[in-house]
């Protein structure tokens, strides 16, 4: 728990530091928003006035700070362009996109691991083949692509899934999950790919080491040496590559969204850039440091778990 | 990477040997795929790069007249909404995703290459720095990381791949600068550190040598990747700027039309993937080239199936312990293997085995013999493509071969207990020697937690862990080898089984360890009754603790009889030949030089007597046909040689001091024919 505690303490400097990175990086920009907002057509007294008007005329480092305390408080600034709470946008996209990585990470875990499981134990056989063979073209096609054969049979064709949109948990339960299925699926392919190729070299590694053997011997059954002696070791880097893959799906969500046009950070993301709003930005970019550093605290603390020799390190 | 690609090593005897030919004939295969992809590769970038000369149309303009042309012969792939040529688009587009690949790869190995060199080599606080640096950038996912520079620094698509070209660096400096400080830790142990310039030169020439094979394959994967990501920025409106043709813009397009028609999607979505899939095929196929083949193996599992009667069984050979009832008995136990080019090959071959109660059997041999595969063999723990078969195992009463996995289950580790060479290895490192124990115990005995918890550690008491109570909870790492190898005794001894299998249980301790743990096995046979196969290369183990030993050469027995007898006269040379390689003073693993040559592989084996090339007594008919194992009619000794009753052979109380280190003696010197 100190531990915990400790590594939590050391991560803030890492945060700051990327943080302030994407500030001055949008400060040292030679784009100005307030010429974006007016157009060609304004007047340099117009654009100066609009300048003095969103505080963008003041020293940079007066700005820098003014904008972490704000952080600090929980107040992400104002949209340049709209001029509403960035804090209030981020929260009002956050639970899609969390709803999309959560849903993409349990494809791809679930899927992942699972065939890779499979595949491990009939290593060589014509089902490991058709696995890796799967997980190979899951690499290599983009999830956009993916994502646009499954509307284009699932949703088109078929139509047991809407195609585009997200409906609100609130509003509709079902409807929620609904909506989320292809989504999630379309993201969660590429980390299922990846995931299965790794969980299985792990577990083919781990169903030849000696302990493997002796668990046989003992008389056990197939199902608690595979589950519990050989995948228990298998673990490890299994979590590391799903730490991995978070960052890839928070990237990856961006792009789903567009795709079925959730309204979710993605969306805010590629809004902001598209118009230039700089506060939006950083603070999906404070998100997005903030979940995969949290993460791989989640995963070091895991290995604790699943590695007594780090436990008593 | 030398070895093996192209060179087929034969043996000197040219009998087509070819060490691990299997794994060769797969990496050729493998080479012909990644011929394949390459050609694949090749096609693509060729047809992309003279795009103007393939294609009449301009990529950018069309006549809407054509607009969602189906394909046809002026439009092979059709045509878009404004009437464009897809094809031709699609090869515009290539275009842009190969330079954009090259830029990024471009920008990683000339930012990363040089940065990892001097931070590994200059290292201390400027590494330490720099390496959180680099994990802060690696912390952001590279699409929010790309978007959030290129919302600073403005649109367009080498902006973007810069960016991306920056986050690969930071791999490449990980990867590079782990190298440079895996080459300084290897030359100065190897003494090669000279000063100045000379041994900058030296370092820098080592490393590259050592960076070069996997930094190739990993531009070549970033180069795939990258396609990725600049397919996934046009995409978003990110990376190139309309009317500009990428395969990611084409398939925003497409989506744009997805009801419409679905099939403008196809191109470029297949353009991208065989793309990537070939470029990603040639990376593992390089990786494959570059290191060692991870041998595939299933679960272990193989059970003794019966054997076909058509093998002539054997006489049974007479036992050496007739007074006692037999605890083991196992009849024409062969096992064989599937090799590349020559079918089933069996490694052992129609062994028989009897083990009676109280009886410490020693199985000797060289390396190769077959010792193991032989112990493992009875208990199905043979890996998988192997195929057992036996004429009987017959288990006190119960004949046991021919039973399925469930019903071996009941035997493995209730009746016989296994305990294997290297006991750290063999204990499972995540659980606790407690309860690896107790489930052995709850896997055959229906006793509760507590109770398997009580019979676990009055074990640990017996095979002499001190603190047994406090030890139950440990993990394995926390224990030495000597002791670890008491937890898997414990563990065997368990269900109170009636057969013991010791495959080398001491060669990885020490000798005051190995010791101890030879006279706990002694003494729970004799506590016990328990009948224990010892597989062991080194005699003075068997000379220490055995009744009866049985020598193993080639996947066959060639002797068996009580230890004293056998020692001190053996009937066939391979066992003189061991206890000539014994060392002189009672150390115990040393190398058995003094038999020429090497344990024949499998397929070499000749129809006649297997030891006839390294046989110093070797004749015409030794060479003729397969000898059996002939029972000698003194106190149950066999001996499979043809000449058994006319040799003389000294045995191992005479004449040890004639064996000196790199002489070859095998038999020769002291024999009396």
């Amino acid at each position: 728990m100190r531990t915990v505690f400790v590594r939590l303490l050391t991560i803030i400097p890492l945060v700051l530091l990327v943080v302030s990175g994407t500030f001055f990086l949008s400060l040292a920009s030679n784009v100005d928003p307030a010429e974006i907002i007016l157009g060609g057509n304004a007047t340099q007294e117009q654009i100066d006035q609009l300048r003095h008007e969103k505080g963008l005329d003041q020293p940079a480092l007066e700005r820098y700070g003014e904008w972490l305390g704000g952080v600090v408080r929980g107040d992400l600034g104002t949209s340049i362009y709209t001029g509403a709470s960035v804090t209030d946008l981020f929260m009002a996209a956050l639970p899609v996109t969390l709803s999309l990585t959560v849903g993409g990470l349990l494809v791809g875990v679930l899927l992942g691991v699972g065939l890779g499981l499979l595949a491990s134990v009939v290593a060589g056989s014509r089902l490991d083949r058709g696995v890796i063979l799967l997980s190979t073209v899951g690499q290599a096609a983009p999830s956009f692509f993916i994502g646009m054969l499954i509307i284009y049979f699932l949703a088109l064709k078929m139509a047991w899934f809407p195609a585009t949109g997200y409906v609100r948990p609130s509003a509709s339960f079902g409807g929620w999950l609904h909506s989320l299925i292809l989504p999630s699926l379309a993201l969660g392919v590429g980390v299922a790919a990846a995931l299965a190729r790794q969980a299985r070299s792990s577990m083919i590694i781990a169903l030849q080491q000696d302990y493997t053997r002796t668990a046989l011997s003992k008389g056990h059954s197939r199902r608690r040496v595979v589950f519990k002696h050989a995948a228990r070791n298998a673990a490890s880097p299994v979590v590391t590559s799903v730490s991995f893959q978070v960052a890839h799906l928070l990237g990856g969500a961006i792009v789903i969204e567009r795709l079925f046009a959730l309204p979710g950070l993605g969306s805010l993301t590629i809004d902001a850039v598209l118009r230039y709003d700089p506060n939006v930005i950083q603070a999906v970019v404070l998100f997005a440091v903030v979940v995969v550093v949290l993460v791989n605290l989640l995963v070091d603390v895991s290995y604790t778990w699943l590695n007594p020799k780090v436990r008593a390190a | 990477m030398s070895e093996t690609i192209s060179g087929t090593a034969q043996s000197p005897a040219g009998r087509g040997r070819r060490p691990g030919s299997g794994r060769l004939v797969g990496r050729v295969l493998r080479q012909r795929a990644l011929v394949a992809w390459g050609a694949i590769v090749g096609v693509i970038v060729l047809a992309v790069t003279f795009a103007a000369l393939l294609s009449p149309y301009d990529p950018n303009t069309g006549t809407l007249a054509d607009s969602f042309a189906p394909p046809s012969w002026e439009h092979w792939l059709g045509a878009d909404r404004n009437g464009r040529d897809v094809l031709t688009r699609l090869l515009y587009g290539g275009q842009v995703a190969l330079l954009a690949a090259v830029e990024a790869v471009g920008i990683a190995m000339a930012v990363g290459v040089p940065a990892g060199l001097v931070i590994g080599y200059v290292g201390g606080w400027l590494d330490r720095i720099l390496m959180r640096l680099v994990d802060g950038v690696m912390s952001v996912p590279f699409l929010v990381l790309a978007i959030a520079v290129i919302a600073a620094v403005g649109r367009g698509l080498p902006n973007a791949m810069a960016v991306v070209g920056l986050v690969y660096a930071m791999s490449v400096l990980r990867l590079v600068r782990g190298e440079v400080l895996a080459a300084r830790e290897e030359l100065y142990v190897d003494g090669l550190r000279v000063s100045g310039a000379g041994a900058r030169r030296i370092l820098f020439r080592h490393i590259l040598a050592n960076i070069a094979p996997p930094i190739i394959v990993q531009a070549t994967l970033m180069f795939a990747t990258a396609i990725i990501a600049e397919a996934t920025l046009s995409y978003l409106g990110l990376g190139v700027t309309q009317p500009t043709a990428s395969w990611g813009s084409m398939l925003a397009e497409a989506q744009a039309t997805i009801r419409q028609n679905f099939f403008l999607a196809v191109p470029p979505g297949m353009a991208i993937f065989i793309t990537v899939l070939g470029i990603n095929q040639i990376g593992e196929g390089m990786r494959d080239l570059f290191s060692r083949e991870i041998t595939v193996g299933r679960l272990g599992l193989n059970v003794v199936r019966r054997a076909e009667p058509e093998r002539a069984v054997s006489e049974p050979v007479p036992s050496a312990l007739p007074e006692r009832p037999v605890a083991l008995e196992v009849r024409n136990l062969s096992v064989s293997f599937p090799q590349h080019g020559h079918g089933r090959v069996e490694v052992v071959r129609g062994v028989d085995l009897r083990l009676h109660r109280g009886e410490l059997l020693c199985l000797v041999g060289e390396s190769g013999s077959g010792k193991s595969v032989t112990a493992m063999s009875m208990l199905g723990l043979v890996a998988h493509p192997g195929l057992v078969t036996a004429s009987s195992i017959r288990l006190a009463d119960q004949e046991i071969s021919g039973l399925d996995f469930a019903a071996m289950r009941a035997i493995r580790g209730n009746r016989i207990g296994v305990v294997f060479q290297d006991p750290l290895g063999s204990l499972n490192p995540t659980f606790t020697v407690g309860n690896q124990v107790c489930e052995a115990i709850r896997e055959h005995r229906d006793v509760s937690r507590r109770q398997a918890r009580a019979l676990a550690i009055d074990l640990f008491d017996r095979v002499g862990i001190p603190n047994p109570a406090q030890r139950f909870h440990d993990y394995p790492f926390q224990f030495s080898g000597g002791m670890a190898q008491r937890v898997m005794i414990a563990m065997a001894l368990s269900c109170d089984p009636e057969v013991l299998v010791a495959d080398e249980p001491t060669t990885a301790l020490d000798v005051t360890v190995q010791k101890q743990i030879l006279r706990l096995l002694s003494d729970l046979r004799d506590e016990r009754g328990l009948a224990i196969l010892l597989i062991t290369h080194d005699l003075g183990v068997v000379a220490e603790v055995a009744d009866t030993v049985a020598t193993m050469y080639a996947g066959q027995l060639v002797e068996y009889g009580p230890v004293a007898e056998v020692f001190a006269q053996p009937r066939h040379p391979y066992t003189q030949g061991l206890l000539d390689s014994v060392p002189r003073n009672e150390a115990s693993n040393g190398p058995l030089a003094s038999i020429r040559g090497v344990v024949p592989a499998p397929v070499d084996w000749p129809i006649g007597c297997h030891f006839a090339d390294r046989c110093d007594f070797v004749e015409e008919p030794c060479r003729h046909s397969p000898v059996p194992l002939t029972g000698l009619g003194e106190s149950g000794r066999a001996a499979r040689c043809v000449r058994a009753g006319e040799l003389r052979l000294h045995g191992i109380s005479r004449d040890r001091l004639d064996t000196h280190a790199g002489v070859p003696s095998a038999a020769g010197s002291g024999t009396t024919p």
